[in-house]
């Protein structure tokens, strides 16, 4: 009877399909839940750039203007400025006095990243950039830098050995 | 012409003169051989190996640049074995050389970057810890890193051969050798920083662009310094709005690299925290900032009614702004606020110069006569203090052609260093010192006569007339001090003259008061100064009159005006200046200081409120004004566009009228004083050569 057998072709399907759907919940959930809970990122996700900082809290930024130079969008902004004894900014000669990075422009190609010859700008995993007024997307170094760690200071005392080896 | 020889570079026939050397054969053919110690119209050293070619039937590599070229020679400039010998150069140079390019100043016009890039020697098998030395600061002004220096000599050599001033020197050896200043931790030179701008390398840097920026981060203005009247051509390199080095990249001929400490870090007064940003009016007795329209209305207003009631106005120009500005404010004065008293701070009798030379052609010296001339004849001036270039190009001239120079000066001077001969007179015993000279001059092939501001009137024919019984051709050059001084007198910036020398009474006009008289007349009604501060050293009698200034600063004479406007600096407008010799060469607008105006513009808005019919106030269109009526300046468009200098044609015939000469003041500056701008320059005070002193050597 042709009725029958549809009826139990029909079945058949329902069945191998709710067996896909049953495995499938068995298995571990990949979507994320963002915004309820936060998401979770490959190691190599290009977002937000972090401004790395050595051990000892210095900025690792030189002023190089390499990523700068490398930006294909020409979103990065800097001036440059001489350190000092009285105040030590970056482990290098210079320092960036100005950072800037336009969001509006940024295509996160990480072009930057590749230039950096002291591994001081990074991509970080921020992405939550939206806004209603694209002037706030400039964003600059104070929001860019990595936070200090607890127990940096960011300073360098002048009798750090690094500082009497290099004689600066 | 030396006899002409054919060799072949890389698979190229060419003929070259006998004895050039190989390097610079190769140069003509623009077959471009990399070197780091040869430095074009300086001594040779072999020392940097990196000019090495192959020549045929040579059993060694060559050095090409001691190398001269011979009949019949074929070089290799890029087989195989020299780019090996290159790059094996640069694994010896970066044995000790640091990691710095991030930090460096070089970095990204680097000639040692460039060639490691191109042979590629980026690999050190060197494993030992680098010899490392501090760097140093030698003067606010100059920097050195012994640890990039690759001891070129090129620092050396432009010091010592180019400027005379031999304040470098190299100390230690082997990897300890390193250059250091005459004064062993300090330098005392004319901080020109030349050294810095020949350093191929990251060694030597400067303390005003130090980490500032990167070199393609700049844009380029090629414009004219504004600070000596020699008129060397700067290139402004200039980000955000602001200068932030002047080095000169234009080899069009007229200062070649050249450049002194004013022209390539006397540009700070641009950016000096005290140039004025707000038209200001008195009120209540202060100056009060206020908008541009309210301060050109009360100009105008002013202007109109003590024109319509008569009275007496008094017009300063400068000896800074351009012809263009020059010849409108003139202009303004004679035609618009009918007025004969118009003047400028004089410096120098070029008047007397130009109607004693009347019916000579080719008698005023340009800039590459300097370095052309057999002999050269200095009366009342201490060049390498006043004129920096002019000293530059004799020197030059001296060490390539063997140049004999006479001097008769009132004291020492660095040219004695090579001078033929020096006579010290003081002023007004100069003519008698010079007629001494005669017999030795005469037996030169020809001269160039460059004579300072105490020589003037009767003195200026005495020597043209001295000059004439030589039997030699002689060509003069009159200095004065400002960076547009020429164009302010050629423009008619005096009493008794127009535009091109022309009479003021063919324009049916009486001469006017000179700058001393217009101070001094107790009943002058209004006193326009642009661009200059006449009252920096002296009184104003007139306590009425109403004082319009237009200015950077707050000068002296600005603190007594009524209205005081806001002017642009020669590096922030376009236009045209002449140089000492009579050069003609275009300003190109570089920064911006937000607040200001050109005079040009200013001058020109004034006459609009006004009602006055002067012409378009545009440079372009003043210029071709210029051009077509004054006489002399019909000069090649294309030469000037292209930012090349043209010397004015003198006007040919006598001066109908005689600009008094006690009216000339010499300004007295030295290398490191630049008149009122000159106090607003930090840099030119920061160093401790400044003030400097004439005639002591
Ligand atoms: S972030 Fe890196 S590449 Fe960019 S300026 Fe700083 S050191 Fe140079
Ligand atoms: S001198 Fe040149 S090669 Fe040396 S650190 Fe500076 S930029 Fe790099
Ligand atoms: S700044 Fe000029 S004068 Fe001073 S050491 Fe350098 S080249 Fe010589
Ligand atoms: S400081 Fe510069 S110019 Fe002088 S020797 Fe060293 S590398 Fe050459
Ligand atoms: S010589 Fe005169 S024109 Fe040349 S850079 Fe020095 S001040 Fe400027």
């Amino acid at each position: 009877m042709p009725k029958i057998q549809e009826i139990l072709s029909g079945a058949a399907a329902i069945a191998k399909g709710m067996g896909v759907t049953i495995k499938e919940m068995m298995n571990p959930v990949i979507t994320d839940d963002y915004p309820d809970a936060p998401p979770k990122f490959q190691e190599r996700y290009r977002g937000l750039h972090v401004l790395q900082r050595d051990e000892d809290g210095l900025e690792k930024c030189v002023a190089c203007f390499l990523c700068s130079a490398a930006c294909p969008a020409q979103c990065i902004y800097i001036e440059a400025a001489d350190n000092t004894a009285q105040e030590r900014i970056s482990g290098g000669e210079r320092y960036a006095k100005v950072y800037n990075i336009d969001y509006s422009r940024c295509i996160f190609c990480g072009y930057c990243v590749e230039a950096c010859p002291t591994d001081a700008i990074t991509h970080g995993h921020g992405f939550e950039l939206a806004s209603f007024n694209t002037s706030t997307l400039i964003y600059r170094k104070e929001k860019l830098l990595a936070p200090l760690a607890p127990g940096q200071t960011g300073k360098v005392k002048l009798d750090h050995p690094v500082m009497a080896e290099t004689g600066h | 012409m030396a006899d002409l020889i054919t060799l072949t570079i890389d698979g190229r026939k060419l003929k070259v003169p006998a004895g050039t050397l190989v390097i610079e054969a190769a140069k003509q053919a623009g077959i471009e051989i990399p070197a780091f110690c040869y430095y074009e119209g300086f001594s040779l050293q072999a020392a940097c190996r990196m000019c090495l070619v192959e020549v045929e039937k040579m059993p060694k590599l060559q050095p090409s640049c001691t190398l001269p070229a011979a009949d019949g020679m074929v070089v290799h400039t890029e087989s195989p074995k020299v780019a090996d010998a290159r790059k094996g150069m640069l694994e010896f140079l970066l044995t000790n050389h640091p990691l710095d390019c991030p930090v460096c100043d070089k970095g990204g016009e680097c000639e040692l970057q460039d060639m490691v890039f191109r042979y590629g020697a980026g690999e050190s098998r060197f494993t030992e810890i680098k010899y490392h030395q501090d760097e140093k600061q030698w003067s606010p002004l100059v920097y050195y890193d012994p640890a990039r220096c690759i001891l070129c000599y090129r620092c050396v050599r432009v010091c010592d051969e180019g400027l005379g001033v031999g304040a470098l020197g190299l100390t230690y050896r082997g990897v300890a050798a390193e250059i250091t200043p005459s004064h062993g931790d300090h330098l005392e030179c004319d901080e020109c920083g030349w050294c810095i701008d020949v350093c191929p390398v990251g060694a030597l840097t400067s303390g005003t662009y130090r980490y500032q920026s990167r070199p393609w981060e700049m844009n380029h203005t090629g414009t004219i310094c504004t600070h000596c009247a020699d008129g060397c051509k700067t290139t402004l390199s200039v980000r955000n709005g602001a200068i932030i080095r002047a080095n000169n990249r234009d080899r069009s001929g007229y200062n070649g690299e050249f450049l002194c400490v004013k022209g390539r870090f006397g540009y700070d007064f641009v950016h000096s925290g005290e140039r004025l940003q707000s038209p200001m009016i008195r009120k209540n007795g202060k100056l009060e900032p206020v908008s541009w329209s309210e301060a050109l209305a009360a100009v105008a207003t002013k202007f109109s009614e003590i024109k319509a009631r008569g009275g007496k106005f008094g017009v300063i120009g400068s000896t800074r702004t351009t012809n263009e500005e020059n010849y409108y404010l003139q202009k303004f004065a004679r035609q618009g606020l009918g007025t004969a008293s118009v003047d400028h701070h004089r410096t120098g009798d070029v008047p007397a110069l130009i109607d004693a030379l009347s019916g000579k052609t080719d008698a005023l010296a340009a800039m590459a006569d300097l370095y052309q001339a057999k002999a050269a004849l200095v009366i009342g001036a201490d060049l390498a203090q006043q004129h920096p270039l002019i000293a530059y190009q004799l020197r030059a001239n001296y060490r390539h052609h063997k140049m004999a120079a006479y001097l008769v000066n009132p004291g020492a001077s660095r040219e004695e260093q090579y001078a033929k001969k020096s006579v010290h007179a003081p002023p007004g015993k100069e003519m008698e010192a010079v007629a001494s000279l005669a017999g030795e001059l005469k037996g030169h092939e020809d001269l160039v006569v460059i004579f300072g501001a105490s020589l003037r009137g009767e003195g200026v024919r005495q020597l043209v007339s001295f000059g004439d019984t030589l039997g030699i051709p002689v060509k003069y050059v009159c200095l004065v001090d400002y960076s547009n001084s020429r164009g302010a007198m050629d423009m008619g910036l005096v009493p008794e003259l127009l535009p091109g020398y022309r009479s003021v009474r063919e324009a049916g006009m009486e001469p006017g008061l000179a700058l001393d008289e217009m101070l001094a007349a107790k009943d002058l009604d209004a006193l326009w100064a642009v661009g200059a501060n006449p009252l920096e050293s002296a009184e104003l009698a007139s306590s009425a009159a109403f004082v319009v200034v237009q200015d950077l600063f707050l000068t002296e004479t600005a603190r007594r005006a009524e209205v005081v406007l806001p002017a642009q600096s020669a590096y922030e407008k376009n236009g045209t200046v002449t140089s000492v010799t009579g050069e003609v060469q275009k300003l190109k607008a570089g920064a911006k200081v937000m607040g200001t105006k050109a005079d040009l513009e200013i001058m020109g808005l004034i006459a609009k409120e006004m009602g006055l019919n002067l012409g378009i106030w545009s440079p372009d269109k003043v210029f071709e004004e210029i051009r077509r009526t004054v006489r002399g300046y019909n000069i090649p468009l294309p030469v000037v566009a292209t930012g090349g200098a043209a010397q004015t044609t003198p006007v040919n015939g006598r001066v109908p009228a005689m600009p008094r000469p006690e009216h000339i003041r010499p300004s007295g500056d030295t290398l490191f004083t630049s008149g009122t701008l000159g106090r607003y320059s930090k840099r030119l005070s920061s160093v401790m050569e400044a003030p400097g002193e004439l005639f002591k050597g």
